[in-house]
């Protein structure tokens, strides 16, 4: 046998490589098509980054919210529609972010591993997304929030839906502002705050300091509480809006006591309140149909007691998402478990063919059935017996009010609930920026958005 | 059946090889070999299939603007014609069915002028002039081959002229994307470089020293510093790679000497650092590699653009010619490969390219029965300088390489390129050849490669 006719397999290691290579790429594409397809720069579905040929976005009644004609990207008729839903729907260059233009793009061109974009190409649309949404409930929303900057965000706490996702202040897609880099009266205006923005709590967080007491306090629904009004510690002084005189857990709770809570606080420690937080989401990542939440921090770790009973009543530096803190109020609602807001409902092929449907998913949040029972009720006596049934005509309404001091301005108005009727399983969050008392406009907007819903 | 034939064809090869070392020059017994039919293999059915290909895959390319570009359809039906005429005339004068390799570089070449046509027609008309071309030298060079001595007159002119080409194109050359492989002559331009490729294989394989000894490298050695250097010195990385890596196959299918071999990898990849150190250009290279998404409008742009298109296309493509790589600047040179996946899909994209890798095992496995050494260090050698350019045009638009700039043999438009990869086939088609002297060496008889025995 020749040698040198052997050394021939020398060529073999690099038909290996090669065929390593291959493999390799194809997997690349197989993994990444999907993101690569949907680049800005690609021609096929953006013109000069703004997606122009895309499949329609529709809301839970079939109203089109954005969809492709001739195209041109064209949106809802109605201005009130257009800046309402503005934030969940998107732009069509993606500038807001959570969008569903931005995060379902490789959706709404219809984008499959097998024939690429192929749908697109050959009818000029992609798939059409059905969300959760109603476009109705969102523009009575945003009527509510009457002027202020804020959020609102609605969803079914047994299924996920997201009904309604209001983020102010927000602007006319068709025509924007002029002035839209100004930054006192557009401040964040490409932010969707219910998913991307972080609020001081407030009393809001009394929740959460309430389940971490039922945890681990058992007879803490036999305590009472002194509240002479203010507390003096640490050379600082924690302070209640009134003083309370002696009141049980449950007043505590529909009152808003910052003394009680603060005694709760200290009686729990930094370690207890914080695992409770965290195991309510706090410092997580969390995510709503794959949009990546604003991560709400709590950090008690090393505080003394001032700081911690200012935690233990939604002050000092703890801040939460208002997404999240709805997804609190629905894991309470839905006897523990929490339920993991979704934005769309169906998506559906240019052949009619529905490709992907809904389903519900746990979120990381859960809490104790026992516990959560016990919450319901507090939260349900809070409306009955504090703030009024009145307030929320045929609801059978949980909540609590928020008052979030802030720097130097107006607190933050904030509203979190849920209704407990069978027929209506929805949870609420309201925060209205520097609107005053939790009472007031968050209390309010949250009403009229559950009853745009209720009918 | 068909494999009984096979083996007893073996058979009859391996008696007249033997009857060949027992009674040399030249027994009258090799001719019968020659004709025997290869019965796995049925050109006539392999070109019509390869022509109902090329017919779907032009029949777009025509009617893009709703109607027939006559400028097109003549274009495309001569090159169909001289598919059928060149294996009609060819098969009757070798009286054989060998013509798998041919009949691949049409299927490549074909595919290269749907590309060519769909972008502009004058690009198709270049094309196929250089298919014209292309086809021409793989004859004559399959002429020179088959004669051993003239194969070992030409060597030495060869390496003379191509140097002397290449310090020509130093001298003349205009710089085109940074590199300054072009020679303009006119409304013509060539890349000397493509050519040198066919003489760096031509004057590796065909050497008068004696074989299996690492001093006799020398001469090839210097050979081969003389090209390396005067592509590093036009900035043609790609290529400068290219024929390293020829080079080390060469080394080591002559010597079978793996010290040296590591010695001069060694050697290179100190040369390499001490170049990315001084040049700047190529640094700006490895910057990109492996971040090309975060210069997606600069260094990174040709290679985003192709993972995107590519990725748009999906496995079955979306057309020829509804892409939007072809925007793109050397989208039918470079960027060919991308092109394919986007329009053509990327599963006919991944099989085109295996395609290569088949001819290299078909090119291993013939190596060992070649009737001369010379075949198949020839063979070997051109097989695994066209993957190896192929994987470093794939890999290269797609990141996993370092984009050098380098052709897609074949596919790729443009004549050098193409005449080149029609001469690299014609190395490797040389396995094949049974010529009746097995001592192309003459005075060296113990270089005939020695057959296996049945």
């Amino acid at each position: 046998m020749n040698k040198t006719t052997l050394r021939g397999y020398a060529l073999v290691p690099l038909i290996v490589a090669f065929m390593a290579g291959m493999i390799y790429l194809v997997y690349m594409f197989f993994v990444n098509g999907s993101a690569w397809s949907s680049n800005k720069v690609n021609t096929h579905i953006y013109t000069s980054g703004r997606i122009t040929t895309a499949g329609a976005i529709y809301d839970a009644n079939g109203k089109t919210l954005a969809k492709t004609s001739d195209g041109e990207r064209i949106f809802n008729k109605s201005q009130s529609v257009r800046k309402a839903t503005l934030h969940i729907a998107g732009d069509p260059a993606g500038v807001i972010s959570t969008g569903v233009h931005n995060v379902f793009k490789s959706k709404l061109s219809g984008y499959s591993f097998i024939n690429g974009i192929y749908t697109l190409k050959r009818y000029g649309g992609g798939n059409d997304l059905t969300l959760a949404l109603n476009a109705d409930a969102c523009v009575a929303g945003l009527n509510a929030l009457g002027g202020y900057k804020g959020t609102i965000g609605v969803y079914n706490y047994k299924t996920g839906a997201l009904l309604c996702c209001v983020s102010s202040p927000t602007y006319d897609i068709n025509n924007p502002p002029k002035d839209i880099t100004d930054r006192e009266k557009y401040d964040g205006i490409y932010l969707n705050r219910l998913f991307s923005g972080v609020y001081t709590p407030g009393s809001t967080f009394k929740i959460i300091t309430a389940v971490c007491a039922l945890q681990n306090i058992p007879d803490i629904e036999e305590m009472s509480f002194t509240c002479p009004g203010e507390i003096k510690m640490n050379g600082g002084k924690l302070v209640c809006m009134k003083t309370h005189g002696e009141v049980t857990f449950e007043e505590a709770l529909n009152k808003s006591c910052n003394c009680a809570f603060a005694k709760i606080a200290m009686q729990l420690g930094a370690e207890r309140l914080g695992a409770t937080a965290k195991e309510l989401g706090f410092n997580t990542p969390l995510r709503a149909d794959g949009v990546r939440l604003a991560i709400s921090s709590f950090d008690v770790s090393g505080t003394n007691n001032l700081d911690l009973s200012w935690a233990g009543v939604g002050q000092y530096t703890t801040l939460v998402n208002p997404c999240h803190m709805l997804m609190i109020a629905g894991a309470i609602a839905n006897g523990g478990q929490g339920i993991s807001p979704y934005i769309v409902e169906k998506i559906t092929s240019r052949s009619g063919v529905t490709v992907y449907k809904s389903i519900s998913k746990n979120s990381a949040i859960s809490i104790d059935p026992a516990v959560a029972v016990k919450m319901k009720e507090l939260l349900r006596s809070n409306v009955k017996n504090q703030y009024g049934d009145v307030r929320f005509p045929g609801l059978s309404m949980c909540g609590k009010t928020g008052t979030a001091e802030v720097d130097g301005d107006k607190p933050h108005s904030w509203f979190v609930g849920f209704s407990q009727r069978e027929d209506l399983p929805l949870a609420v969050v309201v925060v209205a920026e520097n609107a005053g008392s939790g009472s007031g406009i968050a209390m309010s907007a949250a009403n009229a958005v559950l009853q745009s819903l209720k009918s | 059946m068909a494999a009984q034939k096979q083996s007893q064809s073996k058979k009859t090869q391996a008696k007249a090889a033997a009857s060949k070392r027992t009674a040399a020059p030249a027994p009258p017994a090799s001719k019968n070999v020659n004709i025997v039919k290869n019965k796995r293999f049925n050109k006539t059915l392999m070109l019509l299939v390869v022509t109902a290909f090329q017919l779907l895959s032009f029949a777009p390319v025509t009617f893009a603007d709703g109607e027939a570009n006559m400028k097109l359809v003549y274009t495309f039906g001569s090159y169909i014609v001289a598919e059928w005429l060149y294996i009609a005339v060819a098969g009757a004068v070798a009286k054989s069915d060998d013509f798998q390799l041919e009949i691949i570089a049409f299927l490549l070449s074909g595919i290269g002028l749907a590309i060519c046509g769909s972008i502009y027609d004058e690009y198709a008309v270049k094309q196929v002039v250089a298919i014209g071309l292309g086809l021409g030298t793989f004859t004559a060079l399959t002429r020179i081959l088959k004669s051993t001595d003239l194969a070992m007159l030409l060597r030495m002119p060869v390496a003379i002229a191509s140097v002397g080409l290449l310090v020509l194109n130093l001298v003349l050359a205009k710089t085109v994307n940074g590199a300054l492989n072009w020679i303009h002559l006119g409304s013509f331009s060539i890349q000397p470089s493509e050519l040198v490729k066919i003489a760096f294989i031509f004057v590796g394989a065909a050497t008068l020293e004696k074989l299996q000894a690492t001093r006799s490298l020398t001469k090839y050695v210097v050979f081969s510093v003389g090209c390396v250097g005067a592509l590093f010195l036009m900035r043609d990385f790609g290529t400068a790679l290219i024929f390293f890596f020829t080079f080390i196959i060469i080394a080591f299918m002559r010597s079978g000497d793996i010290r040296t071999i590591i010695l001069v990898c060694t050697a290179a990849l100190l040369g390499a650092i001490l170049i990315v150190y001084f040049k700047p250009y190529v640094a700006t290279r490895f910057a990109t590699y492996r971040h090309a998404w975060d210069f997606i409008n600069d260094s990174g742009f040709q290679q985003t653009r192709v993972m995107i298109y590519s990725a748009s296309g999906g496995l079955l493509g979306l057309g020829i010619g509804q892409g939007k790589l072809r925007t793109v600047f050397a989208a039918s040179t470079d960027l060919v490969f991308g092109m394919l996946c986007e329009e053509w899909g990327i599963l006919l994209a991944v099989l085109v390219v295996l395609i290569f890798a088949f001819i290299a095992l078909y090119a291993v496995r013939g190596a060992r029965k070649a009737s001369s050494t010379f075949y198949s260090i020839a063979a070997v050698s051109a097989a695994g300088m066209l993957l190896f350019q192929l994987c470093l045009n794939v890999f290269g638009v797609t990141d996993l390489l370092p984009m050098t700039g380098v052709t897609l043999p074949f596919i790729s438009r443009g004549g050098t390129s193409l005449i080149c990869s029609w001469a690299l086939f014609a190395f490797i088609k040389s396995v094949s050849f049974n010529i009746g002297d097995t001592r192309p060496y003459g005075k060296w008889p113990d270089i005939v490669p020695e057959r296996r025995r049945p």
